[in-house]
């Protein structure tokens, strides 16, 4: 029998309801994304506000666009971790209130598993995932009954990267999508590279970056130069990656992984490595309710039985912590 | 014997009437010219420098027999054994483990750091031998010399979970005179790393 899973999004800046049926077909995917002040970082506590606010509204609508009514419903999955505390509790407190008053079974998903788990849904069915968001900068593969983070940033995420030298820049937030339309030219100005086995580090090349742009080099190939560079690195770890697991798909995900350039650089990498390469629409890369509707039906089409821990937000809920008991 | 790793084709050659190994950094398309020509170079030149100075000092590592920056490549000697990950799937695990520590303290007294030191990278003989050096450095830091060991251990975690190997290998790394700042130094780093997913 079809079932629909409502799904809620709230670790970071983005705020998400998506709703999908138990076959994967996606009814609504409704999103508001908290902007912080011009030239100013996230503040967990206003992105937390900005979320309590708008995500009745986007139940509201993702329920309208299902053409659906909440007795519809069948499970209500909501991403506990990892995230801002504020943000992870407004998501949990919306959840709560959603699933109870309407008699609905809840469960606490991972966030970064989520963002794996769609990328099966494009068809790939054991892949290393390059997973590029603001604060999370991971390549992750299955192996022995978890998700295991092969390599990581030992520093900054690569999307609080893009977007602090954007800042530094005088461009508002995000600073990723800003940098790819100014960047231009062919010619790259060399930035420090930095990878160390499968792990990668933003810091400096971000420092590095900052510094040339005080010394006169033009904005708009210092952008062409920070993408080619942050982005070989993070194709050169899923690279490693791949290598060292044989697997033979790669999956992008995250924020970073809507950007075009590095889009078609994982395709090269891919194809040059004989491996296939699933790059899910954008809607799908970025925060969204979707993938986490997707990932609470896969868990509980496997007989997963919720347990109280499962609906307590973790801050650091890390990828492998969760015990893959679905495939 | 032909491998597709991680950046390089090695392979099997004949070279003056004996077998070889040819290690050829192969051309990314994906990456800019001139990073693509930096890094390459680079890393040919790091990796034989380094390769020369483990050697001169008696570790166990394939003899260098030629490097050519014309075509990328690196003629070395063969060795005829298993890859650690592979052979840690044996009985003799334990052994290896404790090897290939002390191997690594060889390394890191020399004050070279590996960079890359996953279970692919060590090849199992009668001896250990360590191999791929492509993003080794000169370095007596203690937190580059914890990194490799945080490299090491994650590969052991994520290929060998069945086997608990962290404290063999760790316990016998701790036999080195110097390995104590680089333990803290671990400590540090494995807390800030895969235990801290959310920064600002
Ligand atoms: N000297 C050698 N003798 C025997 N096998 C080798 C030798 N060097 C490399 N290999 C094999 O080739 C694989 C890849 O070589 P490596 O130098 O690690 O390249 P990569 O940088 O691509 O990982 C190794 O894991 C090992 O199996
Ligand atoms: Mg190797």
């Amino acid at each position: 029998m079809s079932t629909t899973i409502l799904g809620i999004e709230s670790t970071a800046h983005t705020a998400g309801v998506g709703i999908i049926t138990s076959e994967g077909t996606i009814l609504s995917n409704q999103r508001s994304v908290y902007i912080p002040e011009e030239g100013e970082g996230i503040h967990p506590r206003e992105a937390a506000n900005h979320h309590s606010e708008e995500l009745p509204k986007l139940f509201k609508k993702a329920l309208d666009e299902a053409n659906l009514s909440s007795k519809d419903i069948s499970l209500v999955s909501y991403a506990r971790g990892p995230g801002l505390g504020p943000c992870l509790r407004t998501g949990a407190t919306a959840a709560r209130a959603f699933a109870y008053s309407n008699d609905i079974p809840l469960l606490g998903v991972n966030h970064c598993v989520a963002h794996l788990e769609i990328g099966l849904l494009e068809g790939a069915k054991d892949p290393v995932l390059l997973y590029l968001s603001g604060a999370n900068t991971q390549v992750i593969a299955y192996a022995a009954g978890r998700y295991r983070v092969f390599g990581e940033t030992i520093d900054i995420g690569i999307g609080n990267g893009l977007d602090k030298f954007a800042r530094e820049a005088g461009m508002g937030f995000p600073g990723g999508p800003k940098l790819e339309k100014i960047a231009e030219g062919d010619e790259l100005i060399d930035l420090p590279y930095s990878v160390k086995g499968m792990d990668l580090a933003f810091s400096g090349l971000m420092t590095a970056a900052k510094q040339k742009l005080e010394s006169g080099y033009s904005l708009g190939q210092l952008a062409y130069s920070v993408q080619e560079t942050a982005f070989a690195m993070s194709c050169e770890v899923s690279e490693r990656a791949l290598a060292h697991t044989g697997k033979t798909e790669l999956v992008l995900g995250g924020g970073v992984a809507c950007n075009s350039r590095l889009r078609e650089m994982a395709m090269t990498m891919a194809s040059e490595r004989g491996v296939k390469c699933f790059v899910p629409e954008k809607a799908l890369c970025v925060d969204n309710g979707v993938m986490v509707a997707w990932l609470g039906h896969q868990m509980m089409n496997a007989d997963y039985q919720i347990t109280e821990e499962d609906n307590v937000v973790n801050q650091r809920y890390r990828t492998d912590m969760v015990e893959v008991t679905w495939r | 014997m032909k491998f597709r790793g991680a950046e390089a084709i090695v392979e099997t050659v004949e070279w003056n009437g004996q077998i070889v190994v040819s290690k050829v950094r192969n051309k990314r398309g994906y990456r800019h010219p001139s990073l693509e020509k930096r890094l390459v170079v680079e890393r040919l030149r790091s990796e034989s420098r380094i390769m020369e100075r483990l050697l001169s000092r008696g570790i166990s590592v394939p003899a260098l027999y030629s490097v050519n920056i014309s075509d990328n490549s690196l003629l070395m000697e063969f060795i005829d054994g298993s890859t650690l990950e592979k052979a840690l799937r044996e009985k003799d695990f334990r052994n290896h483990l404790v090897k290939t520590a002390e191997l690594l303290t060889m390394i890191h007294s020399c004050n070279v750091v590996h960079g890359d030191p996953t279970t692919s990278n060590f090849l199992v003989t009668d001896k250990i031998y360590v191999i791929d050096f492509g993003l080794s450095s000169i370095s007596e830091d203690d937190e580059d010399r914890a990194s490799d060991l945080r490299v090491f251990l994650e590969s052991l975690d994520s290929h060998h979970s069945e086997i608990n190997g962290r404290d063999i290998f760790l316990s016998a790394y701790t036999k080195w005179a110097k390995s104590k700042p680089v333990l803290e130094a671990l400590k540090v780093l494995e807390l800030r790393g895969r235990y801290n997913l959310m920064r600002g």
